[in-house]
C-alpha cells in the first residue's frame, strides 16, 4: 500500500515563523509535543546527573565529586527526574493523545494547557539556572525538614528548589483540571464513559490524583518559604515548628505522585497489548474499576514512607495495611495484561517488546514495595540502597519502559514515520541488561546496609562489587538512551513513512491523518464501543452486536 | 472552553473555528517565573515579573472578551486527509464452545443470591439455638454467650465477671443481635457465591471445610477481635456451632435451584445497541 509523505514535512516556514508558531500555540498536539521534548533535555540532564553519581561510587574512597556536589547531583536528580522527566513526558503523552482518542478537537481549556507549559518549562529553567547562581539545591528530593530551614540551609539553593517546584506545579494542577474537563465535557457522540479507551480512563483518575495532590506540597512549599523569608516556623523545630509536618504534607503529595506516574503508564500497556495480542482487553470494567480503587487508595497510604519517624503501632498497621491494600488493584491489573497476552497472536514488535519489558520489571518493583510495607522490614532497610533499588524498578522499570513502548507505538501518530524497529530491538534488550545491571544489585548493596545519599564509602563494607556492577550498568544504559535519541533524530527526519494507521489498532486516534491535522478529524467515525475502529473494519463482525453469540478472541 | 468534540460524519462546511495561537499564556508564565526569581535575584526582577503578569492577563482577557481569540481554519487538501477505514479483508473466525483456545465460563450455573441470604438466616438461626443450648448446658444461662459476643462493640464488659456476663443484658441482647445478623446473612451469601464454584460434594465443603476454616481464622483473631470472649469461649463448643451453621446453610443453599451464571441480554438494550 503506498503511504503519502506525512503532512508536517511538507511544511516549509522561516525559523522565525516556526519559533513564533511554537511559542504561540495552543494545539493541544504541538503542546503534547513541546512537553515531550523539553522532559527528553531533562532526561539528558538527569541522565548525566546520574551518571556523575556512579562515577564517585565507583570505588570507595574516590573523588571525583565533593560531598557538597554529590549531593546537589542527587538532589537535582531526583528532582529533574521526577518533575521534569516523567511526569511532563506523561502529560505530553495524555496532551497529544487525549483528544485524538475522544473524539475532540482540542484541550478543553487551549490557552491555559500553554500556559501550563510554559509554567512546567520554565519552574524547571527556574530550578536549573540554581547551578549557575550559587549552587543547585542540596536537601534531597523530598527535603525533609528541619533540614530545610535557613539555619541548616543556608544560601538560596533550597529557595530555588522551592520556586521552581511552586511554578511548575502551578502547570500540573492546570493541567489535572484541564485533563478532567476535556474527558468528561468533550467526549465525541456514542463515547460514554463504559467506552473510553484504558488510557483516558488512567488519565481521567491522573487528572483528580493532579488535583488532590498538588495543593498540599504547594502548601508546604509555601509554608516553607515563609518560614525561610520571613521567619515563620511552622517546620522549624527549635521554635515549636514540626518536622513531621513537613513529612506528612510532602508524602500526602509523594505517593499519589507515584500513582500520577504509574498510571498513564499503566494506560499505555492497556493500549498497547491488546493491539499487539490482536485480542480485546481481558477484563476492561475491572482494569477501569482497578484504576479507581487505586487513585482512591492511593491517597490513604502516605505515612508508609514515615514508618522509621516512631508513629504509633496503630498508625503503622493502617497505613501498612492500605500499603498492602494496594497490591490488590494492581495485581488484577497485571493478571488481566497477562490474561490478554495470553493465547493471543502476539506481534513481538518494539511496543510489545518495551511493554512485555514493563510487566516484569514493574512486578518486581511492586514485590519489594510489598517487602516495604511490611514495616518490621521498612526499619531494616529504610534509606538504605535497597529502598533507591525498589522505587527504580517501579519508575523506571514501570513508566519509562512503559514511556518507550508509547514512543514505539505512537511516534508514527505524531511523525508520519515509524522509529526505526531494529534499533528499537538493540535498544530495548541493552535498556533491560542495563537496567537490571544497574538497581538488581542495588538490593544487595542495600541489605548489605548501604545508606542511600552517601557520597563514599570504606572498602571493608563489601559494597564495592556491587556499586561497580551499578556503575557498568549505568554506562550500559546510557547506550540505550543514546540509540533512542539517535532513533528519534533520524526516524523523524527519514524515518519509513507510517500511513494513518500503522499497527492495524482500533482507537480513534488512528482514524485521524499521520500526523493529524489542527483541527484533527474532518468528520468523527460513529462510536458504538470501546473499538469504533474495529466495528468499521469489520463491520460484518463488530463488537456492539455480540449479546447472544460468541465474542471474537482470534483474527482469521 | 473549547468548542465541543466533533459533529458525527456527514456534510459540513469545509473549515472549522478553533483558538488562535496567542503569546499570553508564554508571557503570564514568564511574569510568574520572574516574580518568583525575584525573591533570590532581586526585587526588579520581580517587579518586572508582576508588570509582565498583568499585562499578559489583561491581554489574555481582552483577547477573550473581544471575540478575537478565534480563527477559522480550512480543511487540508482532500488527499492529505486520512483516508476512510476500509473494511478489513480477513475475516474474524469466532470461538466457539470446544474449539481449540476457547474459554469457558464456570461454573455455568449458580444458585441466586437469595438462596445465600435465606441460607445465612436460616443458618444462623440454627447456631444461636445452638450457642444457647451451650450456655443452658454449660449452667451460665443462656444470656452468657449473648454478652460475650457483645462484648466485641461493648468494651466495658471488659471489667465484667463471669456472674454479671450471666445476666441479662438489653444492649448486649441487641448488639449481640446485630452483630451474629449480619455475620450470618455475609456468610450465607459468600456460600451461595462460593459453593457452585468448589467441585463435587457442596455439603463437604459448606458443613466442614468452610467451618474448619472460618473457625482458624476466628481463633487467629479472636485475642483482637473480643478478648472477653476469647478469654472465656469453649472452643469445642464453638467450632460444634460453626458446623451447625455450616450444615444448615449449606443444606439451604445446595436445595435451591440453580440459574445460568450470565444472564442474557435484554432485548431492549440490543435494539437500543443497534440503533447505531
Amino acid at each position: 500500500m503506498a503511504v503519502a509523505e506525512p503532512l508536517a514535512m511538507r511544511t516549509e516556514l522561516s525559523d522565525t515563523a516556526r519559533l513564533r508558531a511554537w511559542s504561540t500555540t495552543v494545539d493541544h498536539k504541538r503542546i503534547g509535543l513541546l512537553y515531550v521534548g523539553t522532559s527528553l533535555i531533562f532526561l539528558v540532564i538527569g541522565g548525566l546527573e546520574a551518571l556523575l553519581i556512579r562515577w564517585q561510587l565507583w570505588a570507595p574512597e574516590l573523588r571525583v565529586l565533593g560531598p557538597t556536589q554529590f549531593n546537589q547531583l542527587f538532589t537535582m536528580h531526583g528532582t529533574t527526574m521526577i518533575f521534569f522527566v516523567v511526569m511532563p513526558m506523561l502529560l505530553g503523552f495524555a496532551n497529544y493523545l487525549v483528544p485524538l482518542m475522544i473524539g475532540a478537537r482540542d484541550m478543553a481549556f487551549p490557552r491555559l494547557n500553554a500556559l501550563s507549559y510554559w509554567l512546567y518549562a520554565l519552574g524547571g529553567a527556574l530550578t536549573h539556572f540554581s547551578f549557575f547562581a550559587g549552587g543547585a539545591p542540596d536537601v534531597g528530593w523530598f527535603a525533609y525538614a528541619p533540614l530545610t530551614e535557613y539555619t541548616f540551609s543556608r544560601g538560596h539553593s533550597t529557595d530555588y528548589w522551592i520556586l521552581g517546584l511552586l511554578v511548575s506545579g502551578l502547570g500540573s494542577l492546570f493541567t489535572g483540571i484541564n485533563l478532567l474537563t476535556t474527558i468528561l465535557a468533550l467526549r465525541a457522540p456514542g463515547m460514554n464513559l463504559a467506552r473510553m479507551p484504558l488510557f483516558v480512563w488512567m488519565m481521567l483518575v491522573d487528572a483528580i490524583l493532579l488535583i488532590f495532590a498538588i495543593p498540599p506540597l504547594t502548601a508546604a512549599q509555601l509554608m516553607l518559604l515563609l518560614d525561610r523569608s520571613l521567619g515563620a516556623h511552622f517546620f522549624d523545630t527549635q521554635a515549636g515548628g514540626s518536622a513531621l509536618l513537613w513529612q506528612h504534607l510532602f508524602w500526602f503529595f509523594g505517593h499519589p505522585e507515584v500513582y500520577i506516574l504509574a498510571l498513564p503508564a499503566f494506560g499505555m500497556i492497556s493500549e498497547i497489548v491488546p493491539v499487539f495480542s490482536r485480542k480485546v482487553i481481558f477484563g476492561y470494567e475491572s482494569v477501569a474499576a482497578a484504576t479507581v480503587t487505586i487513585g482512591v487508595i492511593s491517597m490513604g497510604v502516605w505515612a508508609h514512607h514515615m514508618f522509621t519517624v516512631g508513629m504509633s503501632d496503630v498508625l503503622d498497621a493502617i497505613f501498612s495495611g492500605a500499603s498492602f491494600l494496594i497490591a490488590v488493584p494492581t495485581g488484577i491489573k497485571m493478571f488481566n495484561w497477562i490474561a490478554t497476552l495470553y493465547g493471543g497472536r502476539l506481534r513481538f514488535e518494539s511496543p510489545l517488546l518495551f511493554a512485555v519489558g514493563f510487566l516484569a520489571m514493574f512486578v518486581m518493583g511492586g514485590l519489594t514495595g510489598i517487602m516495604l510495607a511490611a514495616v518490621p522490614i521498612d526499619w531494616q532497610v529504610s534509606d538504605s540502597y535497597f529502598v533507591v533499588a525498589h522505587f527504580h524498578y517501579v519508575l523506571f522499570g514501570g513508566s519509562l519502559f512503559a514511556i518507550m513502548a508509547g514512543f514505539f507505538y505512537w511516534f508514527p501518530k505524531a511523525s508520519g514515520r515509524r522509529l526505526s524497529e531494529r534499533l528499537g530491538r538493540w535498544q530495548f534488550w541493552i535498556m533491560l541488561a542495563g537496567f537490571n545491571l544497574t538497581f538488581g544489585p542495588m538490593h544487595v548493596a542495600g541489605l548489605l546496609g548501604m545508606p542511600r545519599r552517601i557520597y563514599t564509602y570504606s572498602d571493608d563494607r563489601g559494597w564495592t562489587l556491587w556499586n561497580q556492577l551499578a556503575t557498568v550498568g549505568a554506562l550500559v544504559l546510557g547506550v540505550a538512551f543514546v540509540l533512542f535519541f539517535w532513533n528519534l533524530f533520524v526516524s523523524w527526519r527519514r524515518g519509513a513513512p507510517a500511513g494513518d494507521d500503522p499497527w492495524d489498532a482500533w482507537t480513534l486516534e488512528w482514524a485521524t491523518h499521520s500526523p493529524p491535522a489542527p483541527y484533527n478529524f474532518e468528520t468523527i467515525p460513529p462510536v458504538h464501543s470501546r473499538r469504533p475502529l474495529w466495528d468499521l473494519k469489520h463491520p460484518q463482525d463488530p463488537d456492539w452486536i455480540l449479546p447472544d453469540r460468541a465474542q471474537p478472541e482470534v483474527i482469521a | 472552553m473549547n468548542s465541543a468534540a466533533p459533529p458525527p460524519s456527514g456534510p459540513h462546511e469545509e473549515s472549522v473555528s478553533l483558538p488562535a495561537p496567542t503569546p499570553w499564556p508564554l508571557l503570564l508564565a514568564a511574569g510568574i517565573t520572574l516574580a518568583a526569581a525575584g525573591l533570590v535575584t532581586n526585587w526588579v526582577v520581580s517587579g518586572v515579573g508582576i508588570m509582565l503578569l498583568v499585562v499578559a492577563l489583561a491581554g489574555w482577557i481582552r483577547e477573550l472578551v473581544s471575540h478575537r481569540g478565534e480563527i477559522e481554519i480550512p480543511w487540508v487538501e482532500p488527499e492529505l486527509r486520512a483516508a476512510p477505514i476500509k473494511p478489513a479483508a480477513a475475516r474474524v473466525e469466532a470461538l466457539r464452545p470446544g474449539m481449540p483456545g476457547h474459554r469457558m465460563r464456570v461454573p455455568e450455573k449458580v444458585h441466586p443470591y437469595s438462596a445465600g441470604v435465606r441460607g445465612g438466616l436460616v443458618g444462623g438461626a440454627a447456631m444461636a439455638a445452638t450457642a444457647l443450648l451451650y450456655g443452658l448446658i454449660s449452667g451460665h444461662g443462656i444470656w452468657y454467650p449473648i454478652n460475650l459476643l457483645a462484648a466485641m462493640i461493648l468494651t466495658n464488659f471488659a471489667d465484667k465477671s463471669t456472674v454479671e456476663l450471666e445476666q441479662f443484658s438489653l444492649a448486649a441482647l441487641g448488639v449481640g443481635t446485630v452483630i451474629h445478623g449480619l455475620t450470618s446473612l455475609a456468610v450465607g451469601l459468600c456460600y451461595g457465591i462460593i459453593l457452585p464454584t468448589l467441585p463435587r460434594w457442596p455439603m463437604l465443603w459448606g458443613g466442614l471445610v468452610g467451618p474448619l476454616l472460618w473457625t482458624g481464622a476466628t481463633y487467629g483473631f479472636m485475642g483482637i477481635l473480643n478478648p472477653v470472649m476469647n478469654a472465656r469461649v469453649e472452643w469445642s463448643w464453638f467450632f460444634v456451632s460453626q458446623f451447625v451453621f455450616g450444615i444448615a446453610t449449606g443444606m439451604v443453599v445446595a436445595r435451591s435451584e440453580k440459574v445460568p451464571a450470565e444472564r442474557p441480554v435484554p432485548r431492549s438494550r440490543v435494539s437500543h445497541e443497534r440503533r447505531y
